[in-house]
């Protein structure tokens, strides 16, 4: 955990607040906590710079925590983090960051008000807002019509370009709602990358009710910096007796998508370049066919202004176990196919869950999975890829500790044989102070 | 040379006081901050009408029916309703895919839960290939800026 404190040093301050809050003596104060842990301990073969066929073994942790019922009503705090350490001598991840600070904030949610606050870094996902930022952000209800949330702070996503000097990022959505009936909003954000733009865009998005309790959604996103629009997004579901159905359009302009700013990277940099613009449509359906059996498919045309289109068609079913455990089967069959033939591939699934093995096995549950690829054009000299896993686990202390042991195996274009092994600890644990 | 901002943090701060006292006088409708433990819904992944009303005045519960394809189509719905996905679910949960700085993939980091239709299962390294000529929108929308494209410039440059 110290590395992901060094490495993340900028927003030291920021969590550092929070924890200081956290835990002063007035707040500690019938405080619960919550404490889930998860350990997991990966072994493969990679070729490295240094040797081939390296044993690489990893040993990932992931923290979370949740306090509330602090002696101020309504006051929380939250954090989430993982850090890796290499146990062998591989350089396999020499040039990757070995940790991060996924969230850690503080949260004030009124009890007689719908007003909430969150201050520390979090993720933002509201309107043109898509985000993991440290700083302040605010929703409430400004009257019976309408709602607001506002967010200022620095864009984590910005931190591994020349520092977080220059870097900041701020924005919001009104929306006006009437009851269940229709809800338009209108958010906006601009980020700064090094004191440069990274994103200055404006979204418009809405929600109706529509007859026989079917519900239309839209979303559009408008590039202020390029002055176009980047995406629209418009769906409707509905449901008829046991059949659910979802046509939809989206349609992206690469220029004005792509084109981040300061914030932009390959590939997607060139993809702005390419002027190229995508419209998709086509619709998803299922059918609960009964409490065990569901059946799925889905259609998709995709359409462009300069390359060759292409289809996408899929079909899915499932088994569930009518009890209320997870225990599953299902297979999923996809083909995507069109006027290029190096975009056509045929995808097979096949899973299983079953966690109902009772007392007659010391497991408490096994699963597993095939996924086969068949590609019309060999990628790096290869046709296919099939992948398989394998896994089980048991409970332990009242579902506080769970173990499970995973592996699996592929062969692929990337990989001619690819063995992996995956041992993992879950530990959950809530008490009072 | 940075842009000056003091004129925007004065405005936020006096929009976040007006946000404040607003929300003091409102009273509309919100839904619980944690279903109800004892509603018997069990593990598996909810279809919300089987206990709620489709639609009514205050909420549309159907819109969170978690029907076979939901996991791919749950954003037009979360972006308005944030509140009513984190009755069940920590925010943790979401990370698993909507995160900046992670490393291991959901389908690997919970390789035993097959029953979730997790993206990337499997060789996705040689079907991003495709799938990214195909609507590069799908990779950007978590991959695009210059922390979480981490794992594209090793490729891309």
């Amino acid at each position: 955990m110290a590395r992901i404190l060094t490495r993340t040093s900028p927003s030291l301050s920021v969590f550092a607040c929070c924890l200081f809050l956290l835990f002063s003596p007035s707040m500690l104060f019938a405080a619960e906590l919550q404490i889930q842990s998860d350990t997991l301990l990966r072994v493969f073969e990679r070729d490295t710079t240094g040797t081939g066929d390296e044993l690489v073994a990893p040993i990932y942790q992931y923290l979370k925590l949740n306090a509330d019922n602090f002696s101020v009503e309504g006051l929380s705090f939250h954090a989430y983090g993982w850090g890796r350490q290499e146990l062998l001598d591989s350089d396999f991840f020499r040039e990757q960051s070995s940790g991060e600070l996924i969230y850690a904030y503080l949260e004030y949610t009124a009890p007689d008000a719908p007003f909430s606050a969150r201050l520390g870094r979090q993720y933002i996902f509201s309107g043109v807002a898509n985000d993991s930022i440290d700083g302040l952000w605010l929703k409430g209800t400004l009257s019976e019509y309408f709602s607001a949330s506002v967010y200022a702070g620095q864009p984590v996503g910005l931190s591994t370009t020349a520092g977080r000097s220059g870097d900041s990022i701020y924005g919001g959505r009104l929306a006006h709602k009437n009851k269940n009936f229709y809800e338009i909003g209108l958010s906006y954000q601009t980020s700064q990358n090094d004191g440069d733009t990274a994103a200055n865009l404006l979204g418009i998005d809405l929600s109706a009710g529509l007859p026989m309790n079917a519900s239309l959604y839209g979303y559009s996103t408008r590039n202020l910096e390029t002055e176009g629009w980047a995406e629209h997004s418009y769906e409707v579901n509905f449901q008829l007796d046991r059949f659910s159905f979802r046509p939809f359009y989206e349609y992206y302009s690469y220029l004005d998508y792509f084109d981040s700013g300061a914030n932009a990277t390959n590939p997607f940099k060139l993809l702005a370049l390419s002027g190229e613009d995508l419209s998709t449509f086509g619709v998803d359906a299922s059918w609960r066919q009964s409490e065990s059996f569901t059946f799925g498919g889905k259609f998709k045309a995709y359409s462009y202004d300069q390359n060759q289109a292409s289809n996408l068609i899929s079909l899915i079913v499932s088994w569930n176990s009518e009890s209320v455990e997870l225990t599953q089967a299902g297979a999923e069959i996809g083909y995507m196919s069109g006027d290029a033939a190096n975009n056509d591939y045929l995808l097979l699934r096949l899973y299983g869950f079953y966690d109902e093995l009772g007392d007659r096995y010391w497991l408490d549950f096994i699963s597993g999975d095939v996924v086969y690829a068949l590609y019309d054009r060999d990628i790096l000299g290869r046709s296919y890829s099939v992948f398989t896993s394998l896994g089980a686990g048991k409970t332990f202390f009242n579902d506080q500790l769970t173990l499970r042991l995973s592996g699996d195996y592929s062969q692929d274009p990337y990989f001619d044989d690819n063995l992996q092994v995956l041992l993992s600890a879950s530990f959950a644990y809530d008490f009072s102070l | 040379m940075p842009k000056p901002i003091k004129i925007q943090y004065f405005l936020f701060l006096l929009l976040t006081s007006v946000l404040a006292a607003c929300a003091v006088q409102t009273q509309s409708y919100r839904v619980p901050a944690q279903h109800p433990e004892d509603s018997g819904i069990g593990k598996r992944p909810p279809i919300c009408v089987d206990c709620h009303e489709a639609s009514d005045d205050q909420f549309n519960w159907q819109q969170f029916n978690h029907t076979t394809y939901f996991a791919d189509n749950h954003r037009q719905v979360a972006l308005r309703n944030e509140q009513a996905c984190a009755m069940c679910h920590q925010t943790s949960f979401c990370n698993d895919c909507h995160a900046t700085g992670l490393e291991l993939k959901p389908s690997l980091k919970n390789q035993t839960e097959t029953y979730r239709r997790t993206p990337h299962r499997g060789d996705y390294l040689s079907r991003h290939r495709i799938d990214g000529r195909v609507d590069p929108s799908s990779c950007f929308r978590c991959h695009r800026n210059p922390k979480a494209s981490g794992s594209c410039v090793r490729c891309h440059g």
